[in-house]
Parts: structure tokens; C-alpha cells; sequence
């Protein structure tokens, strides 16, 4: 693994960590910053290595983007302790910080920078951009959020996410559109209670950690990867199994939570989200599907003399882990009965 | 008063333009991030003596910016490393 064993990459893991949570629990904005901060701070070490081209250039845009952000974030933030002694709800300071987090955040308006950097990344390091570093801005969010303006982002990114994926073949770009994606529905999941927006968080990090996981393990980048190996039927299996989860077709895991925003959000009137979202889902799905459909079906090549390189052999933990993937919805139902 | 929020105004959207804007150089996008830093300095230094009066905030939020000026210039050294130079125009791989 990549941190275990560095003792640098650990310290900065462990204040990456504790960042969001000094940003999370603070009591005042300023400390919200200086949260934001050291974790920028944190991030930019662990994903460069002066070795790589792709990943230098990754964190100098990673840099660049995210201390834009803070600074903005920290400028309206003054702009509105000055203007306004304590934060009553403003139109237009709340847009400004609002889109200062989202850019934070990778949301659509401002998400060029997330793809492109998401392609320099290894996926160890894609699996922390894409789940925990959502963390701090979205509970910023949560203390300051427009409605009007974020329900048309919300919109917005679940049509970018969906549509941008279409013409990709590197898989490192594709989870990054269906993480802009999976973004609309946290924040749809955000604007009706905290807890909902914890119970999407928690499992769709769960699923994006499998997928990556196995992605390392197989050394997989781009979708023409998938039929190259001679991979065993079991690990095909578990990686369609997976994708059919993250899209969220109904007997696996990953449809609970979107089961849960849906019923929310139409129990709210908000109608043409829902409509949005379950429409968006499907396209999604397809190109999920796309990935693995026919290295899984009909087109395959077994090539007698390629090796395949697996890293580390964790197929027990992966059997596991896409095993609660497959049936955790419906073993939950044991709970209530 | 108005004068100085004016001011600072005029600073902080000047140096979020000379941001986004195409220049050949990382370190003018670095010395204008900087200069951000500056007008957020003034702005914040007159919000805590009229209002607050908890001037020690200039001073973690001048480490903190400090630190992040530090990263940027590391980063730019980083990148002359590995591409010999800091055009913009060769940052373009990914």
C-alpha cells in the first residue's frame, strides 16, 4: 500500500484527517478557513512526487485552484462580518461563498479542474479527492446554503456528470464525472436533513472504495485495460457487480441510498429534481455498463502468454466487501423485521 | 472608510483578474495570489480594530498564508524540476 510503510505520507494522512475535523467543528468561520487550509496544506505532499511529470502537474493544479478558492472563500467571509455584524441570509454574499465552496468541492460551475486532475492521480489518491476531501466543504455548505442557487446547481451537475462521461475511455476520468454526479445527490441529500447526507456519504464511499481498491490491485487506467488481462470470470464479476451498485439498480446496495433521497425528495413537491436525477441515473448506468458489458459477455481475449500483474492478493477482503455490496439491501430488510 | 473598502476592493478584483488571466509565467500567478493575500491582510486588519478587537487572528492568518506561499513556491520549483521550465504553455499533459 502507499502510506503504510512512508512515515512522511502518514503524518500527512493523519493531519489530512484531523483538518477536516478542526474545519468541521470550529465555531467560527475564520476557523472553518484554517481548516480548509491545512488541509490543502496536507493534500498537496501527499499526492506530488517530484519523479512524475502527471503528478506534479496535478498538485500545481490542485494548488492553484483550491488557494483561489480559500481566498475567495475568506474574502466574502470578511466581506460579510464587515457588511453584515452576524450572517442573516444575503443573496448575493451567499452566492459568492457558496460557489467559493463549491469550487472547493469540484462542483459543476468550477469542476474543469477535477477530471484533469483526477488523470494525475494514483487511485489511492483519487479515492481520498473523491470522498474525503468532500467532507469539509459540504458541511460549510450545510451552514450557509442557498436554495434557489443550489437547486439549480444540483441540476446542473447531475446533467454534466452524466453527459460529460460519455466520450471518455480513461476510468480515472469516468469516476470523476460520476463523482460530479454523485455530487447533485449530495447536495439534494444536504438540503433536506444531515443525516440523509451521512447515510449517501457513508455508502457511496463505501462503493467508490471498492472500485478503487480493485482498480489498484489490477492496475487498470483506461477501459481498453479490461480486455488485455486474462482476469479471472470471479473478478469480472465482482467488478460488474460493483458498477451495477454504484449506478444504483435496484437489488444491490448502492440503490438504498438513492431510494432514501428520492422518497425525501418527493415527499418535499420537488418533482422535476427527482425527474432530473432518476433520468440522469440511467444514462450513468450506461456507460457503467459500457466499461465491463462486453469484456464480461462476448468480446474477450485469452491470450496465452500475458501475465497478469496483481499487486497484492486482498481478493478475500474484495470478495467480502462486493458480497455486502451485492446483498446489503436486502439482508438490512432483516432488521426491521 | 469608504475609501479604504474601495481600495480594497479595486486590489482584490485586480488580482483575482491578473489570476485567471493567460500569462507565461506560474510565478505571476504566484506574486498575484500573494497580492490577493495583501487586500485580504487590509481588510481583515481593519474588520478586527473596528469590530473585534482580536488583532492576534492578523497573526495566524498571516502564518497560514505565509505557509501557503511557502507551498507555492515549492510546487514551482517542483515543476522547473521536472519540466525545466514554468511556461504555462508546456503544463498542458493532462
Amino acid at each position: 500500500m502507499l502510506f503504510f510503510f512512508n512515515s512522511n505520507k502518514m503524518f500527512f494522512l493523519f493531519t489530512l484527517f484531523f483538518s477536516t475535523l478542526i474545519s468541521i467543528s470550529s465555531n467560527s468561520w475564520l476557523g472553518c478557513w484554517i481548516g480548509l487550509e491545512i488541509n490543502l496544506l496536507s493534500f498537496i505532499p501527499l499526492i506530488s512526487n517530484p519523479h512524475n511529470l502527471l503528478n506534479s502537474e496535478a498538485s500545481l493544479k490542485y494548488f492553484l485552484t483550491q488557494s483561489i478558492a480559500s481566498i475567495n472563500f475568506l474574502f466574502s467571509i470578511i466581506l460579510s462580518l464587515f457588511l453584515m455584524k452576524n450572517f442573516f441570509m444575503n443573496n448575493f454574499i451567499s452566492i459568492l461563498i457558496n460557489s467559493s465552496l463549491l469550487m472547493k468541492m469540484g462542483s459543476t460551475p468550477f469542476h474543469f479542474w477535477f477530471p484533469n486532475i483526477m488523470e494525475g492521480l494514483s487511485w489511492l489518491n483519487c479515492f481520498i479527492l473523491m470522498t474525503w476531501q468532500k467532507i469539509t466543504p459540504m458541511i460549510l455548505l450545510s451552514y450557509y446554503f442557498n436554495m434557489n442557487f443550489l437547486m439549480f446547481i444540483m441540476i446542473l451537475n447531475v446533467l454534466i456528470g452524466a453527459i460529460g462521461g460519455f466520450n471518455q475511455t480513461s476510468l480515472r476520468k469516468l469516476m470523476a464525472f460520476s463523482s460530479i454526479n454523485n455530487l447533485g445527490w449530495m447536495l439534494s441529500a444536504l438540503m433536506i436533513s444531515e443525516n440523509l447526507w451521512m447515510i449517501y456519504f457513508f455508502l457511496y464511499s463505501f462503493l467508490i472504495s471498492i472500485m478503487c481498491f480493485l482498480f489498484y490491485m489490477l492496475n487498470i487506467f483506461y477501459i481498453n485495460q479490461m480486455f488485455n488481462f486474462n482476469m479471472k470470470f470471479l473478478i469480472k464479476l465482482s467488478i460488474m457487480i460493483n458498477f451495477l451498485s454504484l449506478g444504483g439498480l435496484p437489488p444491490f446496495l448502492g440503490f438504498f441510498p438513492k431510494w432514501l433521497i428520492i422518497n425525501y425528495l418527493i415527499l418535499n413537491k420537488l418533482y422535476i429534481i427527482s425527474f432530473f436525477f432518476i433520468f440522469m441515473s440511467l444514462i450513468m448506468l450506461i456507460f457503467y455498463i459500457r466499461i465491463i458489458y462486453s469484456s464480461f459477455m462476448f468480446f474477450s481475449f485469452k491470450f496465452k502468454w500475458f501475465k497478469i500483474y496483481i499487486k497484492n492478493n486482498f481478493f478475500i477482503m474484495i470478495n467480502f466487501f462486493s458480497f455486502i455490496s451485492l446483498l446489503g439491501m436486502i439482508f438490512s430488510t432483516l432488521f426491521f423485521m | 472608510m469608504l475609501n479604504m473598502w474601495l481600495m480594497i476592493f479595486i486590489m482584490f478584483m485586480f488580482g483575482n483578474m491578473i489570476f485567471v488571466s493567460k500569462h507565461k509565467h506560474l510565478l505571476i500567478v504566484l506574486m498575484s495570489l500573494e497580492f490577493i493575500v495583501l487586500s485580504i491582510f487590509f481588510s481583515l486588519m481593519l474588520y478586527l480594530s473596528m469590530i473585534e478587537n482580536s488583532m492576534f487572528m492578523l497573526m495566524v492568518f498571516l502564518v497560514f498564508s505565509v505557509c501557503e506561499g511557502a507551498l507555492g513556491l515549492s510546487i514551482l520549483v517542483s515543476m522547473i524540476r521536472t519540466h525545466g521550465n514554468d511556461y504555462f504553455q508546456s503544463f498542458n499533459l493532462i
